[in-house]
């Protein structure tokens, strides 16, 4: 039998992977070619016309080469996780936070919704109106760079976790502000009853999540998924063109 | 002529159907097409491996070396969750656009 891992090893010389990524595919290519060469023999094939079968898999070492290059190689990888997530959702995220910066620095007063007591929602209208517009420039560029839906999804709400973390982040500095002020300052109980404090403060987390998590997110999914469905529209009659 | 893209979506639904039942290693995987399609489909070691791999990269099938029974090291591929999930979306655009390819060549026949 010819020595094919020799001949692979010869022809994917010039790859350029690390030493153990090269070994694992010349030896899975190799092994490819004993597999086809005892199949052939044990059809009955000459030894010279299984051999000349083998070597007609591959007519053109180079491009193969220069494909499973590019498949396998790491840095193709994550160039494709930065093209298609990382760029559109950091862009996405400093988008809506200079929007958000602009519309408060000139002035724009936000529309109150108000229920009972503190609890209150506030909806910079402005600035939830730009928001379909950024969630669809991030599906635009995550698609463009060939992300899948689920990538492209990610890229478009990547603002919502930070949203929610800065909700958290507030909503824990108003609870313990309370407690500070309960067990040291003077006593809250006198004057709030501690049950309603907390009551209080659930109310101001829904509140603060729907004006700042939902409502924002809701925004930059309408406009992302619509850009998504247009897109996809092109997608499928470019195929059935192409076809 | 037939696209790029059509060529590597009936390519990608082969080998995800023929490794829905088993692991297979390439080869395994190139001659149960060419069987299963009577040689109407036919992998080349060229033409199937940056598919695998691509596949592979994509999170729909994931190889492993194994010890066959004669000792010899082959990477065996498997269908992985997501690979699953994919099939049956895949069958049925692929169902869809032959029927539509079917209606449309009776309508130019007539």
């Amino acid at each position: 039998m010819p020595d094919w891992r020799k001949l692979v090893n010869e022809h994917l010389a010039a790859i350029a992977l690390e030493p153990y990524e090269r070994a694992e595919v010349v030896e899975e290519l190799a092994t490819h070619l004993d597999e086809t060469f005892l199949d052939l023999r044990g059809r009955g094939f000459s030894e010279v016309d299984a051999a000349k079968s083998c070597l007609s898999e591959v007519n053109d070492w180079p491009d193969l080469c220069r494909k499973i290059q590019s498949v396998r190689r790491k840095e193709d990888i994550m160039s494709n996780r930065i093209t298609q997530f990382w760029f559109p959702g950091i862009l996405t995220f400093v988008l809506s936070e200079v929007f958000f910066q602009l519309m408060q620095e000139s002035g724009t007063r936000p529309w109150i919704l108000a229920w009972g007591q503190p609890p209150i929602a506030m909806f910079y209208i402005p600035w939830l109106l730009s928001l379909p517009l950024i969630g669809g420039i991030a599906a635009y560029l995550s698609h463009r760079a060939g992300g899948s839906r689920r990538v492209a999804l990610s890229s478009i709400v990547f603002p919502v976790p930070p949203f929610l973390a800065m909700v958290l982040l507030l909503q824990f500095q108003f609870y313990f502000s309370f407690r500070e002020i309960a067990g040291v300052d003077i006593p809250v109980s006198l004057i709030i009853d501690w049950h309603d404090v907390q009551h209080m403060t659930a109310l101001a987390f829904l509140s603060a999540l729907l004006g700042w998590v939902l409502v924002p997110g809701a925004a930059l999914l309408a406009g992302g998924l619509l850009v998504q469905l247009f897109a996809s529209r092109r997608l499928d009659s470019r195929r059935i063109a192409g076809s | 002529m037939i696209g790029a893209g059509i060529k590597r979506g009936t390519a990608e639904l082969a080998i995800l159907s023929v490794l829905e039942g088993a692991s297979l290693h390439g080869y395994e995987i190139a001659r149960r097409i060419e069987r299963q399609t009577r040689g109407k489909l036919r992998f080349t070691l060229a033409s199937l491996y940056p598919l695998l791999y691509r596949m592979e990269n994509k999170g729909w099938v994931r190889g492993a070396w194994q010890l066959s029974a004669h000792g010899r090291r082959r990477r065996c591929y498997r269908l992985t969750p997501a690979g699953k999930k994919k099939l049956s979306p895949l069958r049925q655009e692929w169902s869809e656009l032959f029927s539509a390819l079917r209606r449309l060549a009776k309508v130019t026949h007539a």
